[in-house]
């Protein structure tokens, strides 16, 4: 008995309470950790002395190269200053650094995992001056298609955002670089669930892995951006007749008809020189690696109409046909794309 | 700390585990999801081609993954993935040596994977694996592409032999062995090569050519790593084999009960079936007749040619880059050969003269070497002054008694291979060293002495001879032999299986001793007794060849009967016009008897069965200590311990501290000393056996039974006897269950 006994007064130790007395310190509750400790000297090891405020120019490489950083928040917030930067500034002003340079540090940023920082990229890249960016689409692509098949819903919609953006701005550059057809177009074929018969039909699986994503109506946007696509690759080139000379001498060298500018002897002139866009002899792939059908160029449009209605033509009438039949805003949308082909149709028959 | 809330807007989702757990199991339906995974992939591997050095991490989803994840699922869809094979061998052979670590193991893993799911074959996964391994400069990668590489063609070899991938693999190591002799790339091949001996899977000729080859080269550590495989490639090859013969045994009695008491569950079963198989694999693998597998040194092709061009290249030529104990391990090769297959290298011998001192550093490898490279064909004139040259340098009142037994072994061994070696001086000079006060030179002059006994007795003096020796010299049975005699070669164990015979047949007489009258005519019927049964036998063998050890062990066929007169009635006579020929000759030497044995009867498979039996029999007595030791076999190599010899028991007394450690070298170690019971209830608990009665009641808590003994006091008389009477009858019983089925 004499061990119960002691067992007991054992147990009552545990819940004893501590006096307070008054005039003495409060006692040290029993979880408490020590932490302070004793050091001859604090050493700095980076300490900045500058009197002056850090020039707009080191700020903005700065910030970009942030936007490489592990934190969300830093990256957005990097984004957003560089967007208030460029859009603060004078157009008439150079940026501080130049696209080529910044594009291979955005465009990961397509892919990134926080829905604010996408935002945020969409917004400084609208702000970027389009000339500079029509020169770089190439490596912009693949970062899109690698967006627009990606699992997560909200990615898909940014990159189909991005898409939009850049047809809108550089149309002619994206469906005609390497790749940048039918490797497109089967990421929107695959982001639509059009390739084969059964996925198109209306009782397929529509959203059949991932998760939806929390901007609704994906379906509606993806097929907006996807007519805005196939105008820029195999619509009529409306624009031709208000294009100044150097324009249309790009876009299609003997669209513009026998309205030569130079003299009686030179008929059409432009198409015997040098193109006047930033890499000329880029066709020729001299530097990259081999390109197999589905990464080749595409440069005019009677090319892309022919690898459209070879490979495309089908799935995509489908696959419009039963956005019709859905009906409401997804019917809507899935006319604009049938107005473009109809349209396309039409210049097809005319050439 | 509360979780903190992730907001719904936040959150991305990108689970390819959780896709690929579900295209496993219904590739069909998601084959749209599947799809734009590849473009996706497709996309992320334009991106990395464009800039492959560069480390930038793409957001939630990276190269690795995709890769991962493609090829997981690749086999749901050949149509579709038909180029990521090759894709992934374009990265690898491409970029190696600036992809990130991570990245290229995953290739690698995800080519292997392919292979194994039969999307690529082990040619071209070999072809692209073995350039990188060779040319990487990472030593992680290194490691991993061997491992894989070995795996790879051990398991293209598990079923049957892969006799075209072998020999294009073999190929490429022997171009890769013979193209650059001076690189150290060859060392690549070796440790492949050795590494398919050692598991058998490689045990052709070709295998041993890369070897061979390899040994030649000019490279010292492709050299020495050639050179070794030779001289233990095929130790290490029984070793492994011992070793997977004696896994642990599975107790499937063992294993079925404790299914029968546990709880049933499906891994239980599961395991019970795996137990069921192997033990059923093991004994099909018991049944399956021996591989035949030839020594490296065998499989040589040419091995003069060999043994000459190792033996001018790396030990005559001056120029040679090796060290000694390089040079020691290629002389111990080249003397193997010519011990072995009997060679004669001419300045062989010549060459170890200057190597004969007992300053020379490892003086005893010589010593073997040269024991090694002597055989009965090699001339004795070459040998003589060797020999006498170690007799002047080791053995010597003068030099230290390890010397002195070193030079006295190794003479020794010299002398058991060619005889004729030693001259009668020389040998009645060293044999007086039995007399030596050191136990080990006296020792190794005993040695000499009782090897001359049996060998040539006529060269010792008259009273070292010894009794059995004398008396064979006078009867003329020990003769010296002369050089390059031959003994007429027999079949090995065949006397053994005569003597069995022989007793068999005694104790059948013995059965049958009463009606040996009519033996004859039995005889006869016998005769055709015999025929048939062969022919039966022979029959039922084409069926299934696993019987034969259960041929009928006593049925003979004779086709002569010029013998076994001796033997006493002509039981097995087969035809009796022959009789005139049979006569008894009981002079008849040993081995003429064995060798009519073999030539005047075919052995029946019984006959060859019970040979193969005696056979082994006598070399596991032979191996029994205090029967007379076990004789080398040809294969084996001399080592410098055996020169060596007793060396040790001259070394002086040992201190105390080596006696302890001696005492105590049989000895386990004990960690505790108790009693005998502790040590046996200790036992029980570790065999998981539960406690008697008796224990469960001294264990009892002391307050359950404090009641019951309070209440005894209390038991009035009647109670006492109810409870003793109640005792005594369970007593009778058996306790309180009762021996129910013992009485029944």
């Amino acid at each position: 008995m004499g061990s119960s006994a002691k067992k007991k007064k054992e147990k009552q130790k545990d819940f004893q309470k501590a006096k307070l007395k008054v005039g003495k310190a409060k006692g040290k509750p029993e979880n408490f950790t020590d932490t302070s400790f004793k050091t001859k000297g604090i050493t700095l090891t980076q300490q900045s002395l500058t009197l002056t405020a850090p020039s707009i120019q080191s700020q903005f490489t700065h910030h970009v190269s942030l936007l490489n950083s592990k934190s969300d928040a830093q990256r957005r917030d990097s984004l957003a200053h560089l967007t208030t930067h460029i859009t603060s500034k004078p157009t008439s002003q150079p940026l501080p650094q130049p696209v080529s340079t910044l594009l291979p540090t955005l465009s990961p940023l397509i892919l990134d995992a926080s829905t604010n920082v996408r935002t945020q990229l969409l917004k400084l890249l609208r702000a970027l001056p389009p000339a500079d960016v029509e020169d770089h689409v190439v490596q912009l692509m693949p970062y899109i298609r690698a967006g627009m098949t990606h699992l997560a819903a909200d990615i898909r919609v940014t990159a189909i955002e991005v898409l939009s953006w850049l047809v809108e701005i550089a149309g002619e550059a994206v469906v005609s670089c390497a790749g940048g057809w039918i490797k497109t177009l089967n990421c929107f074929l695959s982001v639509l669930g059009w390739h084969t018969e059964e996925s198109s039909k209306w009782s397929a699986n529509r959203a059949a892995f991932g998760k939806a994503g929390a901007k609704g109506r994906p379906m509606v946007k993806v097929l907006g951006v996807l007519a805005e696509f196939l105008h820029a690759g195999i619509g009529e080139d409306e624009d031709d007749e208000d294009v100044v000379m150097g324009g249309a001498e790009v876009e299609s060298g003997y669209g513009s008809g026998d309205g030569g500018d130079g003299g009686f002897p030179i008929v059409q002139a432009d198409v015997h020189m040098v193109p006047k866009t930033a890499q000329p002899y880029v066709y020729l792939n001299l530097f990259g690696s081999p390109r197999d059908e589905e990464g080749e160029m595409y440069e005019t449009r009677e090319e892309r109409f022919r690898v459209f209605k070879s490979r495309f033509l089908v799935a995509v009438e489908r696959g419009v046909e039963s956005a019709r039949q859905d009906g409401g805003e997804v019917g809507r949308a899935s006319s604009s794309v049938s107005k473009v082909l109809k349209e396309a149709r039409g210049v097809d028959w005319e050439g | 700390m509360v979780k903190r809330k992730l907001g719904a807007l936040e959150k991305v989702e990108a689970d390819l585990p959780n896709l690929q757990h579900k295209i496993r199991r219904d590739p069909k339906s998601y084959i749209e999801d599947f799809r734009a995974q590849h473009y996706q992939y497709e996309s992320h591997r334009e991106i990395f081609m464009a800039a492959p050095s560069a480390t930038t991490e793409t957001g939630l989803i990276s190269l690795r993954e995709l890769i991962d994840f493609l090829a997981h699922v690749a086999d749901c869809y050949p149509t579709i993935t038909k180029d990521f094979p090759q894709q992934l061998i374009d990265i690898l052979t491409q970029h190696h040596l600036i992809l990130q670590p991570e990245l290229r193991e995953k290739i690698v893993g995800s080519l292997v994977l392919l292979r194994k799911k039969e999307l690529l074959d082990s040619a071209t996964l070999l072809q692209t694996l073995f350039p990188i391994l060779i040319s990487t400069p990472s030593k992680t990668l290194r490691a991993l592409l061997f491992q894989k590489i070995l795996m790879d063609l051990r398991s293209s070899n598990a079923k049957t032999t892969n006799h075209k991938l072998n020999r294009t693999m073999q190929t490429v190591l022997f171009n890769m062995v013979t193209s650059d002799r001076t690189s150290s790339k060859g060392l690549w091949a070796i440790k492949l090569t050795r590494e398919l001996w050692k598991r058998q899977i490689w045990t052709d000729a070709k295998a041993v050519e890369v070897m061979k080859e390899a040994s030649l080269a000019d490279n010292d550590k492709v050299v020495v790593g050639g050179v070794r495989f030779f001289l233990g490639g095929d130790k290490e090859r029984e070793e492994m084999e011992d070793e997977s013969s004696d896994e642990e045994a599975i107790d499937l009695g063992k294993v079925k009960h404790q299914v029968g008491i546990n709880k049933k569950t499906r891994k239980k079963s599961r395991a019970v079936e795996k137990a069921k198989a192997t033990v059923k694999r093991r004994e099909r693998k018991k049944n399956q007749p021996h591989p035949l597998n030839f020594s490296a040194l065998h499989l040589l092709h040419d091995p003069q040619g060999y043994a000459e061009s190792l033996f001018s290249k790396h030990l005559q030529n001056t120029k040679s880059k090796l060290n000694l104990d390089q040079k020691l391990l290629v002389l111990q090769l080249v003397t193997r050969l010519v011990g072995l297959h009997k060679l004669h290298i001419m300045h062989l011998y010549s060459y170890f003269q200057k190597y004969l001192t007992p300053r020379q550093p490892s003086v005893t490898s010589f010593l073997a070497s040269l024991a090694q490279a002597s055989h009965d064909l090699v001339p004795p004139d070459d040998l003589e002054p060797l020999v006498q040259k170690i007799a002047n340098e080791f053995v010597s009142e003068a030099s230290a008694s390890e010397v002195a037994s070193a030079g006295l072994n190794a003479i020794r061994e010299i002398c058991v291979r060619q005889p004729l070696a030693m001259n009668e001086t020389l040998l009645q000079d060293l044999v007086m060293y039995r007399k030596s006060k050191d136990k080990g030179v006296m020792m190794a002059g005993r040695g000499l002495l009782s090897l001359f006994r049996e060998i040539n007795p006529e060269m010792l003096k008259r009273r070292d001879r010894g009794k059995d020796a004398s008396i064979g010299l006078r009867s003329g049975e020990r003769k010296e032999k002369r050089f390059a005699e031959q003994e007429a070669g027999g079949i090995e164990g065949l006397e053994l299986l005569e003597k069995w015979k022989e007793e068999e047949r005694r104790k059948k007489r013995a059965e049958k001793g009463l009606a040996s009258d009519a033996e004859d005519d039995e005889d006869e019927d016998d005769e055709e007794a015999d025929w048939a049964a062969w022919n039966v036998e022979d029959d039922e063998d084409s069926d299934d060849s696993g019987d034969w050890v259960n041929v009928q062990s006593d049925v003979e066929i004779e086709l002569s009967d010029s013998e076994d007169e001796k033997d006493g009635p002509p039981s097995k006579k087969a035809k009796s016009n022959d009789d005139t020929k049979a006569e008894s000759k009981p002079e008849e030497t040993a081995e003429a008897k064995f060798s009519k044995l073999a030539t005047t009867r075919i052995l029946t498979p019984a006959d060859l069965a019970k040979l193969q039996e005696l056979r082994t029999e006598a070399a596991v007595n032979a191996l029994v200590p205090g029967s007379k030791g076990a004789t080398r076999h040809r294969d084996d190599p001399l080592t410098a311990e055996e020169i060596e010899g007793l060396a040790a028991l001259s070394a002086g007394k040992a201190t105390r501290e080596e006696r302890i450690a001696h005492a105590k070298e049989g000895k386990t170690d004990r960690s505790e000393h108790k009693s005998v019971t502790a040590k046996r209830k200790e036992r029980k608990e570790d065999q998981g056996k539960s406690t008697t009665n008796k224990e469960k009641a001294r264990k009892k808590n002391f307050l359950m039974t404090l009641r019951k003994a309070k209440s005894k006091n209390k038991r009035s008389l009647v109670q006492t006897r109810a409870v003793l009477k109640a005792h005594q009858d369970r007593a009778k019983r058996g306790g309180r269950r009762g021996n129910v089925g013992a009485v029944a």
